[in-house]
């Protein structure tokens, strides 16, 4: 008797999946994903106006190492300068956008909760318009850089301006949404009323609202890899403690996690994150809200599993967007608008064959 | 470490906030290994008691001992190390799987950035077998019946290897069956040296399960002792304000509600 009990036990237990498969399919997931983002990269060298293959890019990649940045032929030199900053700014907006949605999303306990929700977009195109129509940039290089740094301290400055309001209305979660929405909605009004009064510069504002990687150089996209990775990583480190946000902020601290606090400071990290995401590219949609779901619909719910899933698909998603708008000879595509149009079906797809068991 | 001592014991304590869900002279002891109800009206404090217990309240006076330890003095990490508290239900699950719901329960004491270790792993397996929820450990939590799902609460709390353990309003949604169930689970786990402190609404389940019971009005401690000394005809038309016969029946105390609230009658609704 007593051994037919243990022989259960031991065969129930058998089949639960504990910490060591999810690290196993974990460490899988990250290696593919890598790997894959690798090919992507490579791949995505090769698209543009001026045409390399594969094998060439791949044979460049080489010399560009072994010369130590000196290429010797137009390919080399196109892919050196243009190419490999600009898929790497992609790669790494896409990787930081996506996990702040997914940290968001953990943090305030609501699907429709992207990155920019705490203001972060709005603020960053308010400061983006008014440098624009300030007339203070020109074509000459040192002007350009007003753009994102402009775009930064505009979103910075919506981020804090909503954490002193959601703070000021007892700090829970849905004011920062509250908070927010209501800010980044007045902002846009501000933006939208400024630019109707100067049509003729409405242009360069929505193409950098849009979105577009198109202008990217070396020293840009350093700034963003380097940011975005270094507290891409800080977030990754406290994945265990997202995972009791889940429960909800009594619960958390039921558990010793000071919650407020940390709440606080993941919101920050997330905002400051973001702002370097769109200050160089603009504002990038999707990739925030629904990569976040899309992982967690197929890996679950563990932010030691999701956060780094996000970060991968987010890259892939990104790269393929980035690629396809770059295919077309007539002149780019707002990456914005092309990568919804890849999402959404195969989201919509996702949505209905995993509807009943996905729950946020 | 005192084994002899109470396990929780809450002298002189007060807490005031803005007015409502005060708390005023709290006095009590709660022995190891024992199963004690906080009973008492809505808006008599019990909740606010546990979040005082379990420090998210900070009390404005007095002093609370977990194991002779003053929680003033411990952090939360170092309270969520003795004492647990198991929530009435969990609405959002973000798609855990039961298993890492449970294993959340080991927050407090991994030290590695991530990942549980061994150890962990078999408290985890250990308390979902012993609540009967190892067949699910995969499924998410969502998918559980509410009577699961309760099961699931406790493990979490039981792999965080208490102390103490606070239980608010666990069967508030449960059918019969269950609400006996949990009530059954809960005093089988301080017959093994558990000390429990439940609130809830079931009188009859708290005077047939708990040793002793804690009967709260309006912020303060009525009447605590043992369920034949406490639920007394007069000390539950007093506290709850309604009429009702307490019969005892093979040694347990039942509280039939025979009385009316007028409610409609000489007040409001007409």
């Amino acid at each position: 008797m007593v051994d037919d009990a243990l022989k259960l036990q031991e065969e129930v237990m058998g089949k639960v999946v504990g910490v060591k498969t999810i690290r196993r399919r974990a460490r899988a997931i990250v290696i593919l994903g890598l790997l894959s983002v690798l090919l992507l990269y490579i791949y995505s060298l090769t698209m543009g106006i001026y045409p390399v293959s594969f094998t060439e890019a791949l044979d460049q990649l080489v010399v560009i190492f072994q010369t130590g940045g000196d290429p010797d032929s137009m390919s080399g030199i196109v892919i050196l300068h243009q190419r490999m900053p600009r898929s790497l700014a992609v790669i790494a907006v896409g990787a930081g956008l996506a996990v702040a949605g997914a940290v968001m999303q953990a943090l305030i306990h609501n699907p429709l909760v992207d990155p920019y929700v705490t203001g972060v977009s709005s603020g960053a195109s308010f400061g983006v318009m008014l440098v624009t129509l300030s007339g203070l940039v020109t074509t000459s290089f040192a002007t350009l850089w007003l753009v994102p740094v402009a775009g930064i301290i505009g979103a910075l400055v919506a981020f804090t301006v909503t954490m002193v309001v959601a703070e000021a209305a007892g700090g829970k979660a849905m004011s920062y949404v509250l908070g927010g929405t209501i800010i980044g909605l007045g902002l846009s009004a501000g933006t939208t009323l400024i630019m109707s009064f100067s049509a003729d510069k409405m242009h360069s504002v929505t193409a950098w609202m849009f979105g577009s990687f198109a202008n990217i150089e070396w020293s840009e996209a350093l700034i963003v890899v380097l940011f975005v990775f270094c507290i891409l990583f800080v977030i990754l480190a406290f994945a265990r403690n997202l995972n009791m946000m889940l429960l909800g902020e009594d619960q958390a601290r039921y558990l010793g996690l000071d919650s407020r606090k940390f709440k606080r400071n993941m919101l920050m990290l997330v905002a400051v994150m973001s702002a370097f995401c769109v200050c160089f590219c603009g504002v990038i949609g999707f990739v925030g809200l629904i990569v976040p779901h899309l992982c967690r619909m197929v890996v679950g719910g563990d932010n030691r599993v999701l956060l780094p899933t996000s970060a991968i698909i987010g890259s892939v998603v990104l790269l393929i967007a980035d690629v396809f708008c770059r295919s077309f000879t007539v002149g780019e595509l707002p990456i914005g608008a092309i990568i919804s149009v890849i999402g959404v079906p195969f989201f919509i797809y996702l949505m209905v064959k995993e509807g009943k068991r996905y729950v946020i | 470490m005192s084994s002899d001592g109470p396990m929780l014991e809450v002298s002189e304590m007060a807490f005031s906030y803005s007015d409502e869900g005060t708390l005023k002279n709290i006095d009590f002891e709660i022995m190891p290994g024992e199963f004690v109800a906080l009973m008492g009206p809505n808006g008599s404090g019990k909740t606010t008691m546990m979040r005082c217990i379990n420090k998210i309240n900070k009390p404005s006076g007095g002093t609370i001992k977990i194991d002779s330890e003053d929680i003033m003095e411990l952090s939360m990490g170092e309270i969520a190390r003795i004492c647990t508290t198991v929530p009435a239900d969990t609405a959002v699950d973000f798609s855990l799987s039961v298993r890492d719901y449970v294993a959340l329960g080991r927050s407090p004491f991994i030290k590695t950035i991530w990942w549980e270790d061994e150890k962990d792993e078999e408290l985890v397996n250990d308390a979902m077998w012993r609540m009967g929820i190892a067949h699910y450990a995969n499924r998410r939590l969502h998918e559980l019946s509410s009577g699961e799902r309760a099961r699931v609460l406790l493990a979490k709390g039981l792999v965080q290897t208490p102390k103490v353990i606070l239980v608010d309003e666990p069967s508030a949604h449960l059918d019969i069956k269950f609400k006996v169930q949990i009530m059954e689970i809960l005093r089988n786990l301080s017959r093994q040296g558990l000390t429990v402190l439940i609130a809830s609404h079931d009188i009859n389940l708290l005077t047939r399960f708990c040793d002793r019971i804690l009967l709260l009005s309006k912020g303060h401690i009525l009447k605590y002792g043992t369920p034949e000394e406490v639920v007394t005809e007069e000390s539950i038309q007093e506290v709850f304000d309604i009429r009702v016969k307490v019969v005892v029946e093979e040694g347990t105390v039942y509280v039939l509600p025979t009385g009316s609230t007028r409610f409609g009658v000489d007040g409001p609704l007409n």
